[in-house]
């Protein structure tokens, strides 16, 4: 039912892409070892000394709380305060833990980075890939955007990171990569990230056997060849060798929701009827619309934060990240495609 | 037969001189003591197991204190495992599964958490074969029976706990549907504190679920379609008002990936824990750690949301406080600056 495909597409052109950070809650480890801010210790420690004094609103409704108060007022507040005290001691030893632990994890990713070090050459890439005995099909990569200030940061440094992931994906030879960021900076930025993608291609494969490839947005129904837009280009003939999709947050929960509207519009105009809804219709009209499902997931932050990342489409995806690492590197990618290869799926059993 | 009691027998002894010890090990073990030694092992059973739970008592009193997830969500993967690895039958490994979720529930209800939600059957479950489907939903059925039983006695610590299954209730038998009817209604009551079972359920089923629900919903004019919205289709969802999110999602036997479960909830801001080890081997003290992490995590979280305000966030307050008190500013408004005078000298 390519009608309804048609319709949601229509109500998407309609509006532009929206700038939804500040709105934005991220899973808190993550966010708390990403900003640097955040990681210094005496900050830390501000953070907890503010809590015990200040003390946590989010107890009031707690109906244990309620119950303690109906007991004696002094007896509930020594107990509190002995209780309260206990806690911070135990958070102070797990954050001397934590930042051994964290120290610890540094030192690894840095010596995992001299071990698996491409230096832009497809030859190692696929040396690596071949020891394998299975790569996944479709790749999806979840990427942040940094700061202005950092190194690596801004739309620069996002279009350059997507840029290299999709060097080592062609040359792990894998055919289908979809790269999400929350805010749609990838979309935004197609112009500059084509030119950049061609670029990074030519440094590894040379500037005369440049590889095709074509970058989808599937929420505008968009599809960009190569790196300039070129006359004489003919998608049919021409072989393209990596179809890379572009996600945002606009294609989680929005598009979903965008499906029923959709679907409730056309039930009322009697063109589709409640008992056509099925799994398998949604599923069609989903994958039309955002993709198919990504096999391997790779994050390339400190701890496993989707951010939004389309809900129908993680169902038997595999996540890989590596704790505490904070680059887009490539011993993430190798690692999470070394894990992949080892993993096996046995749905229901 | 002799040799795998045996087996049992030093494997599980082992496990109980362990100074936090769990109670549940003590079914299968306490077969295989000898006569003689049974009055000792029941004392120091008994001792054990009244300082595990006194220690547990003040542990959650600490955790109380700080800051606690609202909504935990469990993946019981590792039963099967566990029974084969201790060469016990399939059924056994379920049981030891259900017992440590129980045990779970009650130290997270103490805690202040408020909802609790548990994968228990998949969809997909019913390609298993069906004697073990079977002792499934019979074990599942007679843990329903307890729990109401036990929300219902004002002395167990479960007390005014409500529970709730949820899932395609199209795939199970009459007979099944009218015990869940009856355990639901007993407990309704219960205002504290919620655990969703669900059985038999998968993410995708959800949000198809939903869909269907809503646009069923326009059909009968409840609502207009403009009023579709993700917070009215969360809404629709089998979890209610604990759908839009997940605070922490625990999936033991070290698979990294979400199998169709709690995908709509956990794919925003929740915190997924993959732990390697076996569900009937997840205790309380495991949890503990994860719950500490979390807690001190969140509380530096929210003293930099409240304490500091965002780049954009200050921008935005400035551009208010302009259009507030200054109004527009015009150039011409400013006074005169200055005489401009070049380096030569000269007035121009």
């Amino acid at each position: 039912m390519s009608k309804i495909h048609e319709k949601v597409l229509s109500k998407h052109k309609s509006e532009a892409e929206r700038q939804v950070a500040a709105s934005r809650h991220r899973e808190p480890e993550a966010s708390i070892i990403y900003n640097t801010k955040h990681t210094s210790k005496l900050n830390v420690l501000k953070s907890i000394a503010d809590a015990m004094i200040v003390g946590d609103e989010s107890n009031q409704n707690d109906p244990n709380f309620k119950a303690m108060k109906r007991d004696s007022f002094w007896v509930t507040q020594l107990h509190f305060i002995v209780f309260k005290i206990l806690l911070i001691s135990v958070y102070f030893v797990f954050g001397i833990f934590r930042y051994f632990q964290y120290q610890y994890n540094k030192m690894r990713l840095r010596v995992l980075n001299i071990i698996y070090n491409p230096t832009s050459t497809p030859q190692l890439i696929r040396q690596d890939v071949l020891k394998l005995s299975k790569v996944p099909k479709r790749l999806a990569a979840i990427l942040d955007m940094k700061p202005i200030g950092e190194v690596g940061g801004g739309v620069k440094g996002i279009v350059n990171d997507a840029s290299e992931i999709v060097c080592w994906t062609v040359s792990a030879g894998i055919k289908h990569l979809m790269l999400y960021d929350f805010d749609g900076v990838l979309k935004t930025n197609v112009q500059s990230l084509r030119g950049e993608i061609a670029e990074k291609l030519s440094l590894y494969f040379g500037p005369t056997d440049t590889p095709n490839f074509a970058i989808r947005i599937p929420h505008l129904n968009k599809v960009y060849y190569n790196g300039a837009d070129d006359e004489n280009y003919n998608a049919k003939s021409e072989k393209v060798i990596i179809e890379i999709s572009l996600l945002s947050n606009r294609d989680g929960r929005e598009t979903i929701v965008d499906l029923t509207r959709t679907m409730s519009e056309l039930c009322l105009s009697h063109d589709l009827e409640l008992s056509d809804i099925t799994m398998k219709l949604i599923d069609t009209e989903l994958t039309q619309l955002v993709g198919h499902e990504p096999d391997l997931l790779l994050y390339f932050g400190p701890a496993l934060d989707l951010q939004g990342f389309p809900p129908w489409h993680i169902r038997l995806t595999e996540f890989h990240w590596e704790a505490d690492n904070d680059q887009v590197s490539y011993l993430v990618f190798i690692r999470g495609l070394q894990k992949y290869s080892t993993c096996k799926i046995n749905v229901g059993k | 037969m002799t040799t795998i009691s045996n087996k049992w027998h030093t494997t599980l002894t082992d496990r109980i001189y362990h100074p936090i010890i769990n109670f549940k090990h003590s079914i299968y073990g306490q077969f295989n003591v000898q006569k003689q030694n049974l009055f000792i092992w029941i004392i120091n059973l008994w001792l054990v197991s009244w300082l595990n739970r006194q220690l547990q008592s003040i542990m959650i009193n600490i955790i109380k204190t700080g800051r606690v997830p609202e909504h935990i969500s469990f993946i019981m993967d590792g039963n099967r495992t566990y029974a084969k690895n201790l060469n016990m039958p399939i059924k056994k490994g379920h049981e030891a599964g259900g017992i440590t979720l129980l045990s779970l529930v009650y130290a997270c209800k103490r805690m202040g958490v408020r909802c609790v939600s548990a994968y228990a059957f998949s969809i997909e479950n019913f390609n298993r074969p069906k004697d073990e489907v079977d002792t499934l939903n019979n074990l599942f059925a007679d843990k329903l029976d307890e729990f109401a039983i036990r929300a219902k006695d004002f002395q167990d610590p479960l007390y005014g706990a409500k529970i709730k299954i949820v899932g395609d209730a199209t795939m199970i038998g009459d007979e099944m549907k009218r015990r869940i009817k009856r355990v639901e209604k007993i407990t309704q009551d219960g205002e504290d504190f919620i655990l969703y079972i669900c059985y038999p359920y998968t993410s995708r089923n959800d949000i198809y679920h939903a869909v269907q629900r809503s646009v069923e919903q326009t059909l009968n004019n409840e609502i207009s379609k403009d009023e579709i919205t993700i917070k009215h289709f969360t809404e629709n969802m089998y979890l209610e008002s604990f759908s839009n999110r997940c605070d922490l999602l625990v999936r033991t036997s070290g698979h990294k990936r979400l199998s169709d479960y709690m995908l709509w909830q956990t794919h925003e801001n929740a915190t997924i824990d993959f732990h390697s080890g076996l569900w009937p081997d997840f205790t309380f003290i495991k949890l503990y750690l994860k719950l500490i992490k979390l807690s001190l995590y969140m509380t530096v979280q929210n003293y930099y949301e409240t304490t500091f305000l965002s780049s954009e966030q200050v921008l935005r307050k400035k551009a208010e406080y302009y259009n507030k008190w200054r109004g527009n500013i015009n150039l011409s408004s400013l006074p005169e600056p200055p005489p401009t005078i070049s380096i030569v000298g000269r007035k121009s």
